[in-house]
């Protein structure tokens, strides 16, 4: 193997880790503050659509990722709103989310052209860096500074104590004088901002492209980072880049003359699940869930 | 006063239903009206294109076969009080598992039944493992579900490509042998003897859960456990046994999509007619309450949608996929607990403050 | 949170900080009696003002209202001779009133910094734990309540925490202060060190008003104490001018029940015994005696005690709802510690749980399923595991009509929609009706009305006459007076009395109910 090599599966490693990192991010805030959103996929998806969108519409990377982000935003807010002042079932209604977007975002596909596929012109894709080794997302940077800033959030800060107090004990927060339903509603509005970016990411930077599979699963493993990093933004770095590894690591084997004799390219395409599968096996002995996670805060 | 209050307690969940249906179909027509087409129209054609015909109704039907089996998995786990979207990857290694009997060469009245308690086998490997996670390392089902999805989607590629491939074309697996394959109904259209296994299979589940000890055990569960706990029941059991009915249901599915699929009887790669059972499964059991007989209902709709909406296509043109996010609003739409009354507290919004 | 003591006028010893006038509460829905029935009550600068009586007098309730947490429904409430309006406990909080709760209101992952940051008045940015540190520690200093402010509340014990939730308050030094039950979670020894803080507290000119059951405490800490029972005042006075016995009347009553006459008790056999049981849960110490009973065939036993005292810990032992620490459960002569509930059933031990809608039913499910619920197993009612719905529904009628349970329908009533009585009164058909060797009845007769606690009394009378051992949980004297053979009375997690029930003296009861010194063997 060679150098150069090395250089291309850390590459993909690191743009592979953004998208799962980000939506692991604000998925901590809002498990932290005790809501559980399964609908992190869908989100992914529709916001990787509405950002190829707003790119394209403005002409300009910047704006599709922000298009994205206020996607991520909007149904975050959904979200919240059915969990808390509905006092929906949180499961379900991400349920709701992902069909939603498996069926808006091809519909969408369909009716712009080629349905299941939609490239992203060149000119508003989101400019890499070169370094020489490779070309490097600023986004990289960007999801290392976000994941830094939300630790801060949570562990620094009195607005990180009010969401963890409302995710741990709604009831002793209440008492405290906290609105725990805004608290709520908050977060969940942030979670989707952030699986937005992610969601734009994906299209904009990444693939250049929207299709129907752009997700695979992502949302989902990010919910698997954020129980394995204990809901610390920072540990869902390092998850994420471990994932992205193998993401990498998938698409090498899947070239590579020689080993994709050896090892067909289903089994380390399987490998993320499977890592994720027995790291969330043993993690979660450990792993101390906010005890109010997934419950609606009802006032005796 | 109390008569009718029961009743009315019985027609709420099918309200409620309807209400999320009629939710699904208004947004549904908004959509279309923002892409410049006409709602009332393409609706027309729906439902000419799912009921309008004895094709149609039989096409409606051989969607809603595995459906309906895919919905129970879901519903036997959410009367257990627990979150089983594990059915897709069920599904998949049902399908496998039936193909795959066909190398066992067994004489042939028995290919049948073998290749239907293989595919249950096949669910039942898939889903038992998630059970015994959450048991053992309190892992939850949500997240060990869909790892198992993904899991088998790979898996059941690289079999449909490397093990079970049909020699002569490289694209798809060996069929499901003759004596296995199931008869149809009506010579045109796929619906076929599988829609009877699926309707047995939804006796036996509603005779299950309310007719029998395993049932009650199941259901008190599901609601108290700690209530169910002091009665004598054993929690940990049934949680076992929902993921346990729950992957055979699933892993038949799969088989029946083969099984019944003329021309190939086999499985393609890509898997086409197999993929987005077990989420679709998911819809339909939330809309039919996830009661056996709602679920036959459900999948009916779902089946007339699916079929229509083909029809729809062409005619005015909408596209399919619209179907698809009339199913994710009316999904959310019944997220919302007792949907009827958050209407009417939107409509009472000022005067008493609740 | 800004000092408020320094923007108030200085209080003299002896100055009313906090009075209630007229004060009722009513629960919607609960229009028997008033919770709370037009209650004057007052705190003083420098004093501690106990608030006596049983559960259910409503002390809780009257202590949740001064400090903001529920609502009144009637009545006045003065600050300092000001009429006020509270909304909430902030706003309590920013009157300089504050509560303590029985239950703690801790998050246990975070420190005793952070838990006390939960409640500040503060920026969102900003995380100034170094300077909350620092105040907690001064506090530590003047009250003398060792605690350290960057432990987590996880790592600490049930009286250590007790004492965070007391520091949490005081850093927002209030003028009143309102503790219910603080002793729950204390050993004796903890408790006697928080009388020296609350007497240091109130010798600064603080208005401290403490909710008990226990006289101990009562005699070691009050200045004035008030009685309440069923929501009514029973009188306010010094505590220098009155003694035990006279509180002990005014607590739990003074009328003599009359004791249901019955043929002596014939067996020797035990239905039910322990030995040095020390059931999971209770915040004990190691060196814990733990609880030895007997119940002889054929036989009342009733064990008296205020709620908290260990009780529900126990149930859950000779029920096999969760295995105890230490020690043996004996049913009809065969050892089955730790055995789970099926178990129990099996062997015939009935059980009638005192949160009848959490775990006596499922509501969820309808009146004929709840009342076959321990029974759906067995035949009649099922055969190779298929349900007979004829027999469970005979039988269910059975049930409903001798027991007088106001039910519109067998299959189509969920449980959920039944008030408190009728699902009681389900409760006990479904546990008796096949005369079962052992039952445990816990709170059997709460919430019923005067005829159906006659029948029900009579039917436990009638099913001692058949020879079943009877182990009678209660808080109502007047029951387990009534009722029993034999009394035990249990506090803290311990056996502290045992008597014979006919003739046995209603004060010694409440005394020992109340860990009275008076302790006779």
């Amino acid at each position: 193997m060679e150098l150069a090599h090395l250089w291309g599966i850390l590459f993909i490693s690191l743009h592979a880790m953004v998208p799962i990192t980000l939506a692991a991010i604000g998925e901590s805030i809002e498990e932290s503050a005790g809501l559980f959103n399964i609908g992190l996929e869908g989100i992914l998806l529709l916001s990787a659509l509405t950002g190829a969108l707003g790119a394209q519409a403005s002409g300009s990377a910047v704006m599709g990722l922000v298009t994205g982000m206020a996607t991520g935003a909007i149904v975050g807010l959904l979200f919240g709103f059915i969990s808390t002042t509905l006092r929906g079932s949180q499961l379900i209604s991400g349920v709701g989310i992902n069909l939603f977007a498996l069926g808006f975002v091809a519909l969408m596909l369909t009716v712009m052209g080629a349905p299941g596929f939609h490239s992203v012109a060149r000119e508003v894709q989101v400019a890499l860096i070169p370094l020489g080794v490779g070309n490097l997302s600023p986004l990289v940077l960007v999801t290392v500074v976000l994941a830094i800033l939300a630790w801060w959030l949570l562990q620094r800060t009195q607005l990180g104590i009010w969401i963890r107090a409302v995710g741990e004990n709604p009831a002793a927060a209440d008492v405290a004088g906290i609105r725990v339903n805004a608290i709520r509603l908050g977060a969940a509005i942030a979670a989707g901002v952030f699986a937005g970016l992610a969601g734009a990411y994906l299209s904009i930077d990444w693939f250049g492209a929207v299709t129907k599979e752009i997700t695979a699963g992502r949302g989902f493993i990010a919910l698997a980072i954020v129980v394995f990093s204990g809901l610390n933004p920072l540990l869902a770095l390092l998850g994420g880049f471990i994932f992205g590894f193998f993401d990498g690591l998938a698409t090498w084997v899947a070239t590579y003359p020689g080993i994709k004799e050896i090892i067909p390219w289903q089994f380390v395409a399987m490998a993320p699940y499977v890592v994720t599968l027995a790291v969330v096996a043993g993690a979660i002995g450990r792993v101390r869930f906010p005890s109010a996670l997934g419950v609606p805060y009802v006032r005796e | 006063m109390f008569a009718s209050k029961s009743l009315k307690k019985q027609i709420e969940p099918i309200v409620e239903s309807l209400l999320a249906g009629l939710v699904g179909l208004v947004i549904g027509a908004l959509i279309m009206l923002a892409f410049g087409h006409n709602p009332l129209a393409a609706y027309r054609s729906l439902l000419l294109g799912s009921v309008g015909s004895v094709y149609s109704v039989a096409e409606s039907l051989a969607v809603a076969t595995p459906l309906i089996l895919t919905a129970l998995t879901f519903a036997v786990a959410m009367r257990g009080g627990l979150f089983n979207i594990g059915a897709e990857g069920q599904v998949y290694m049902g399908s496998l598992a039936a193909v795959s009997v066909g190398l066992l060469h067994l004489p042939a009245p028995f290919n049948l039944i073998v290749a239907l308690l293989a595919a249950m086998i096949a669910g039942i490997v898939w889903s038992l493992p998630v059970a015994l996670l959450k048991l053992g390392r309190g892992v939850h089902e949500v997240i060990s579900t869909i790892m198992f999805n993904w899991i088998a989607h790979f898996f059941a590629f690289y079999l449909i490509a490397n093990v079970l491939t049909d020699p002569k074309r490289g694209d798809r697996t060996i069929s499901i042998i003759e004596s296995a394959r199931l008869t149809r109904i009506l010579p045109t259209a796929t619906l076929n003897t599988g829609l009877f296994i699926s309707l047995l299979t939804v006796a036996i589940i509603l005779f299950l859960l309310w007719r029998t000890s395993t049932g009650f055990e199941i259901r008190a569960a599901g609601y108290n456990p700690h209530a169910s706990h002091h009665a004598g029941i054993n929690i940990r059991k049934q949680v076992l046994r929902v993921f346990l009915i729950g992957g055979a249901v699933a892993g038949l599915a799969g088989a029946i999509q083969v099984m019944g699929r003329p021309p190939y009887y086999a499985v393609m790669s890509g898997m086409p007619q197999l993929v987005n059972l077990g989420f679709d499964g998911i819809g339909v059991a939330m809309i039919g309450r996830n009661h056996p007989i709602g679920i036959v209902f459900a999948a009916l709709f779902f089946g007339g949608l699916m079929v229509g909406g083909r029809i729809m296509q062409f005619d005015p043109g909408v596209p399919f996929e619209l179907v698809r996010v009339i199913e994710g609003v009316i999904i959310l739409a019944l997220a919302v607990p007792e949907l009827r009354r958050q209407f009417s507290r939107l409509k009472g919004r000022w005067g008493r403050k609740e | 949170m800004a000092s408020h003591s320094s923007t108030r006028t200085p209080v003299k010893k002896g100055d009313v900080l906090l009075e209630a006038r007229g004060l009722s509460k009513g629960f919607p829905g609960v229009w028997e009696h008033l919770i709370l029935d037009k209650l004057d009550f007052d705190v003083r600068a420098g004093e501690v003002h106990t608030l006596l009586g049983e559960n259910g007098a409503g002390k809780t309730v009257i202590a949740n209202i001064l400090s903001g947490y529920y609502e009144k429904t009637e009545g006045e409430i003065l600050v300092r001779g000001v009429p006020v309006h509270l909304r909430s406990p902030r706003e309590g909080l920013a009157h300089g009133i504050a509560m303590v709760h029985q239950e703690l209101m801790l998050v246990p992952a975070f420190t005793v910094a952070e838990n006390v940051m939960v409640g500040l008045d503060a920026p969102a940015f900003s995380y100034d734990i170094s300077r909350v540190e620092q105040k907690l520690e001064e506090l530590v200093e003047r009250y003398g309540l060792q605690v350290d402010p960057r432990v987590r509340v996880e790592e600490l014990s049930a009286g250590q925490q007790q004492r965070v939730e007391i520091l949490k308050v005081l850093y927002h030094e209030p003028e009143v202060l309102l503790l219910d039950e603080p002793t729950s979670l204390l050993t004796p020894h903890e408790a006697d060190q928080l009388f020296v803080v609350l007497r240091a507290m109130a010798d600064e000119g603080k208005g401290i008003v403490f909710v008990s059951h226990k006289m101990r405490e009562v005699f070691a800490v009050s200045d004035r104490v008030t009685v309440l029972k069923l929501g009514k005042m029973q009188g306010t006075c010094h505590i220098s001018d009155t003694n035990e016995e006279e509180l002990t009347r005014r607590t739990f009553g003074e009328t003599v029940p009359e004791y249901m006459e019955r043929p002596a008790v014939q067996s020797e056999a035990l239905a039910l015994e322990t030995c040095a049981l020390v059931p999971a849960g209770l915040r004990k110490n190691p060196d814990a005696k733990g609880i030895s009973i007997k119940v002889r065939c054929g036989e009342i036993l009733g064990l008296a005690g205020v709620s908290g005292n260990g009780q529900t810990e126990l149930i859950e032992a000779l029920t096999g709802m969760v295995s105890p620490d230490r020690g043996e459960v004996w049913i009809l002569d065969q050892n089955l510690t730790g055995q789970p509930p099926r178990v129990f059933i099996d062997r015939g031990v009935a059980h009638i749980p005192e949160r009848r809608k959490e775990i006596g039913i499922v509501e969820q499910m309808y009146v004929a399923e709840n009342v076959a619920l321990k029974d759906y197993r067995k035949q009649p009612f099922s055969k190779a595991t298929v349900l007979n719905r004829q027999a469970i529904s005979d039988h269910a009628a059975q049930i409903v009509k001798k027991f007088n349970a106001l039910v519109p329908d067998l299959w189509e009533t969920e449980c959920r929609i039944l008030s408190g009585g009728n699902v009681q009164r389900l409760i006990l058909g479904r546990e008796t009706w096949r005369k079962p060797p052992v039952i445990i009845a816990s709170h059997p007769t709460e919430g019923l009305d005067a005829r159906a606690i006659r029948h029900t009394w009579e039917l436990f009378l009638e099913l001692r006459a058949l020879g079943s051992g009877i182990l009678l949980v209660s808080e109502d004297l007047d029951e387990i007076m009534s009722l029993s053979d034999r009394i035990a009375v249990i506090f803290d997690g311990e056996i502290v009395g045992t008597v014979d029930g006919k003739g046995a003296n209603r004060e010694n009861l409440g005394n020992w109910m109340a860990g009275g010194i008076n302790r006779a063997a």
